[in-house]
């Protein structure tokens, strides 16, 4: 009883904090950005990695942009869990969104096709996710292989920072670029959760369901491997219950005739099938207990390893727990916590 | 604020966690018994094979009308018995006896009964059938006499030493103790 008790307070102690919590709207605007990896038609899907890559890498060089790193930005596949993960994330909606999970302020999503033998034709969309809005729109034309193609995006890498392409890269293309920042409003936020990290996710949902968490984070074996176990284990609890419940039944019902009863002859009968139930309901009491124990192991560990296996927020400041970063002034990498 | 954030965080975690160690921790009753039945012939202070009276004490009132087993703890198989019964006939009379389970089967057992002063003597005989020419083994209950009560006071009730038990062979059945019983009409 006291047990219950306690699990209704704290629910009631968690609903109160729950109802308290209010988040200040900030309007800073940070410069965290978010390369989806490009579309590829008619190219290698490898070639598409590679050359999103190189504009990310080309921004992140230019130091206009905090460029997300391509693991962060990748598990948004945790999101959208499909073969091509931004496939079919063209429109604002879609990149506005997957922005917002990745915690970036700006998100570029492209496309690069191949219009005829030699002939590329790369799109480009730069969206602001606290505007919610495209602000930019490129398209490049390449006329060359692989080479030409690396230089298209590094062009596109100057045209996204806003800065000149230099002469070295502007031989032989065609770029153009629209400008869609019009009619920027902010849209009215409601009541917005605040953001866990993606450790404390995955454990919390490792915890509720084991495997779970490893799953969301993509670790697909570990977490079915989890699963089954736990599954396996339940089914096997839930069998011995089982039994336990018809033993401790056939128990009850012949104790209780036993103790009530004044035939000697019938009392003679029932005395066996007393000790057999009571013998055979410990038996199965204690493998119930002993899966309970096991279940109970491998579900701390399954929880441990979510946490493990998860990827960490600790990418940008500010957000989560904890993080690092290099503190210029006394020359360190410092961990930070925020409490 | 920020911390406010995390302790939503912690809240939660710690609402799961707790549900699922409630889960864990529940468990299942272990069977606790106590076989002390005083009817039970394991809790019956003889030494089989027996004879004894069920129940072993009774509290009546006058003019009433009581009855009592004669019962066998694990006996033999047998093929007919001769109950010598004591009793107080100043405080009980016998109105009849009706025989029990003990030597019946496909056929109901044959029974001649005398009362005299005190002494009722019993005879019962298992009558054979297709299947068997004498009884089972068992504790049993042999024959079920009833008394009523004529006035007050303390009967007790005796296997008296005729008491015999013989099986197909008319061999006598082992009875290695006789128990008594107590008739106390108020």
């Amino acid at each position: 009883m006291s047990v219950i008790r306690g699990i209704i307070i704290l629910h009631l102690v968690s609903v109160c904090f729950a109802a308290e919590t209010t988040k200040a709207v900030s309007m800073k605007t940070g410069n965290q950005l978010a390369v989806l990896r490009f579309e590829g038609w008619s190219i290698s899907e490898p070639l598409t990695e590679f050359l999103t890559e190189e504009l990310r890498e080309t921004i992140r060089e230019l130091e206009i942009f905090q460029v997300q790193d391509r693991g962060l930005t990748n598990e948004i596949s945790i999101f959208y869990p499909r073969k091509k993960d931004y496939w079919a994330c063209w429109s604002e909606d879609c990149a506005i969104d997957l922005g917002k999970r990745l915690k970036v302020n700006y998100v570029i999503a492209g496309n690069i096709q191949k219009k005829d033998l030699n002939e590329f034709l790369i799109s480009g969309r730069l969206f602001s996710v606290d505007m919610e809005t495209m602000i930019n729109e490129f398209a490049m034309n390449s006329s060359g292989i692989t080479d030409s193609l690396l230089l298209e995006m590094k062009k596109m890498a100057y045209n996204v920072s806003g800065l000149p392409v230099p002469d070295t890269l502007s031989v032989g293309t065609d770029t153009s670029e629209v400008a869609t920042a019009g009619d920027i409003k902010r849209k009215r936020q409601w009541f917005k959760l605040p953001p866990i990290p993606t450790k404390i996710k995955a454990l919390m949902m490792s915890t509720a369901i084991p495997g779970s968490g490893q799953i969301w984070v993509q670790r697909k074996y570990p977490g079915y491997g989890f699963l089954g176990t736990e599954a396996t284990l339940g089914m096997a609890a839930i069998i011995s219950y089982y039994n336990y419940n018809k033993a401790w039944g056939g128990f009850e019902e012949n104790y209780s005739s036993y103790q009530d009863g004044t035939d000697p002859h019938t009392l003679e009968k029932l005395r066996p099938k007393v000790i057999q139930y009571a013998q055979e309901s410990r038996r199965y009491n204690s493998f119930m207990k002993s899966i309970r124990g096991v279940a109970a192991s491998i579900w701390v560990v399954n929880m441990v390893h979510a946490y493990l296996v998860a990827p960490s927020d600790d990418y940008f400041d500010g957000e989560y727990f904890f993080d690092l970063e290099y503190n210029p002034n006394v020359n360190q990498v410092q961990f930070n916590f925020n409490f | 604020m920020l911390i406010r954030y995390n302790s939503i965080s912690i809240f939660n975690l710690v609402k799961v966690i707790s549900l699922c160690l409630l889960v864990v921790t529940f468990s299942c009753e272990d069977a606790d018994y106590d076989l002390d039945n005083p009817f039970d012939p394991s809790n019956i202070d003889l030494d089989p094979p027996a004879l004894f009276f069920h129940p072993p004490e009774i509290n009546t009132n006058l003019g009433e009308s009581i009855s009592v087993e004669l019962y066998g703890l694990k006996l033999d198989p047998s093929a007919g018995a001769h109950f010598d019964i004591r009793y107080d006939w100043g405080s009980v009379t016998v109105d009849s006896v009706i025989p029990g389970p003990f030597f019946t089967g496909l056929n109901e057992p044959m029974e001649i009964t005398v009362d005299e002063q005190g002494v009722l003597d019993v005879f019962i005989y298992f009558l054979p059938d297709i299947s068997s020419d004498q009884s089972q083994s068992g504790t049993w209950s042999i024959a079920t006499v009833y008394f009523s009560t004529i006035s007050t006071g303390e009967s007790e009730l005796l296997f008296g030493p005729n008491t015999t038990l013989r099986d197909a062979n008319n061999e006598l059945v082992t009875i290695n103790e006789y128990g008594s019983g107590y008739i106390y009409v108020e």
